[in-house]
């Protein structure tokens, strides 16, 4: 029976066709695989600048935009922006230092969605107060009347920890110091290291992260410096949501977010790229709220936002 | 030619170590039997353990120093310095957990101790020189205390349910699990 419908010519153009269109539809889907639906944006805190930004989320915006089944936009975001955009509804999710984790929890509602793992600790970090070995000074204490280098003022662990640090020891930043300095511009945690290597400062206010990503580069020498103090461990980079995201869609991105691994890709610009080498990042750490108990309390004792009063 | 002092001095050392060598082989060759061979391996095992000792002991020193001087966070970069050398190298992954324990970054500690007996399991062999059955036994309580507690209260933390899946990985090894 088959064969010989096979043997009309008119049965055989309409299996052919048939076929032809089957097979289109499967191409089809298969490149159609665009989320739909409206879009989403994602805030990512702008550290260097809006290129570095960009390149570092791009691939991890589409990654989550392919496993949550929602259209993702990345945007990058001013630090000081931060509070006034979220507030206003721009974002869906935000990625952000976690002293701004903080300050949006507190001011507008942000919920935990995970951490950015990366380096010894973690999903944290620590700040810590170094000198250059030659330059004689051994101990927290001798760095009364010193010119110090601190990175961004709202960064965790490249000022409040180390601020914090200083009232801790009995040290007035703004009286026991000969002066303070933060640098302008981009790169400012790099700049701190330089800064203090070429002899401008005396102490630098430095993130432990950075100096072991600035020492597995070998732009420094582990024994050209001595730490002088270091904070208590205190969580990383952190993702956060608005309140009123879909908790469906917050619980698709927090297990992509969570089961990303190093040989994750997406398809940037015709290039398939590896997600999380891309962000910079080691992978995400599921962290609770009162992990950043810690941090609230060094904002507090610092007078730092959100707590700051004047 | 002549031969002075020296040069005969030299040519009886040499004969001594070829006759060594010649009765070392006819003992071997005789088949001195599988409790020589036994003593052979022991012997060697003994010496691979010394020569490893040595080598760590060497190889970490500088590491050593900087934590009984109290710079940690020294320590963990020069850490780093060493595994870029020897990136199979177990004993810096014990160091790196034995630091971070101190630091008291609890689940990392247990992750580094993790990777650590996954190259080498002589650190929970109570025989080898180089043991840490204690430290571990202790990592593993603090483990099961503090961060079993936290995903007991948080069951849908994933992360908190990998830490704790390292510590009982660690508990297993204690209990005689291989890999």
């Amino acid at each position: 029976m088959l064969l010989n419908s096979f043997r009309s010519p008119f049965s055989a153009i309409r299996l052919s066709l048939l076929l032809a269109a089957v097979t289109a539809l499967f191409l089809l889907a298969g490149c159609d695989n665009e989320p739909q639906g409206p879009v989403l944006k994602i805030g990512y805190m702008n550290c260097n600048n809006e290129q570095e930004t960009m390149q570092r989320f791009a691939p991890l915006t589409r990654y989550l935009s392919e496993q949550a089944g929602v259209r993702f936009e990345a945007v990058p975001v001013d630090t000081q922006d931060f509070e006034g955009r979220f507030k206003a509804g721009e974002f869906a999710l935000t990625h952000t230092n976690s002293l701004l984790y903080i300050v949006l929890q507190h001011n507008a509602d942000l919920r935990l969605v995970a951490a950015d793992k990366r380096g010894h600790f973690g999903a944290r970090s620590a700040g810590t107060l170094i000198a250059r070995k030659d330059s004689g000074i051994k101990t927290l204490e001798d760095i009364r009347g010193k010119r110090l280098v601190f990175g961004p003022a709202m960064a965790p662990t490249g000022y409040l920890a180390q601020y914090d640090l200083m009232l801790n020891a009995g040290i007035d930043p703004e009286t026991d110091l000969a002066y303070y300095a933060i640098p302008s511009g981009s790169f400012k945690h790099e700049k701190v290291l330089y800064g203090l290597y070429f002899g401008a400062f005396d102490v630098a206010a430095a993130p432990a992260l950075d100096l072991e990503l600035m020492a597995a580069d070998g732009k420094i020498n582990v024994d050209d410096f001595v730490v002088l103090a270091q904070s208590p461990v205190i969580p990383y980079c952190t993702f956060g949501s608005s309140a009123d995201l879909d908790p469906a869609i917050l619980a698709k991105v927090r297990k992509a977010l969570l089961g990303l691994k190093p040989q994750d890709t997406v398809e940037i610009d015709g290039e398939r790229v590896k997600v999380l080498q891309s962000a910079w990042v080691e992978g995400f750490e599921e962290l609770l709220d009162s992990d950043y108990d810690i941090i609230r309390d060094m904002a507090r004792r610092t007078n730092m936002p959100p707590y700051q009063t004047f | 030619m002549t031969l002075d002092r020296f040069d005969r001095f030299h040519g009886l050392l040499l004969l001594l170590v070829a006759g060594g060598l010649v009765l070392l082989l006819a003992v071997a060759e005789s088949g001195g039997g599988r409790s020589a061979a036994g003593v052979d391996k022991a012997m060697e095992q003994a010496l691979d353990y010394q020569a490893r000792v040595a080598f760590v002991q060497k190889l970490y020193g500088p590491v050593e120093d900087l934590r009984r001087d109290g710079q940690l966070q020294q320590a963990l970069l020069k850490l780093d310095e060493l595994e870029r050398r020897y990136p199979g190298e177990a004993h810096g992954y014990i160091l790196r957990g034995e630091i971070l324990g101190e630091m008291g970054v609890l689940a990392e500690a247990v992750a580094s101790y993790v990777a650590a007996l996954r190259l080498n399991g002589d650190y929970v062999d109570a025989r080898s020189p180089l043991s840490r059955q204690t430290e571990i036994r202790q990592l593993v309580d603090d483990g099961l205390r503090i961060l079993g507690g936290q995903a007991r209260s948080h069951p849908e933390n994933l992360s908190l349910a990998a830490a704790v899946k390292n510590v009982h990985y660690l508990q297993s090894r204690l209990a005689g699990g291989c890999e």
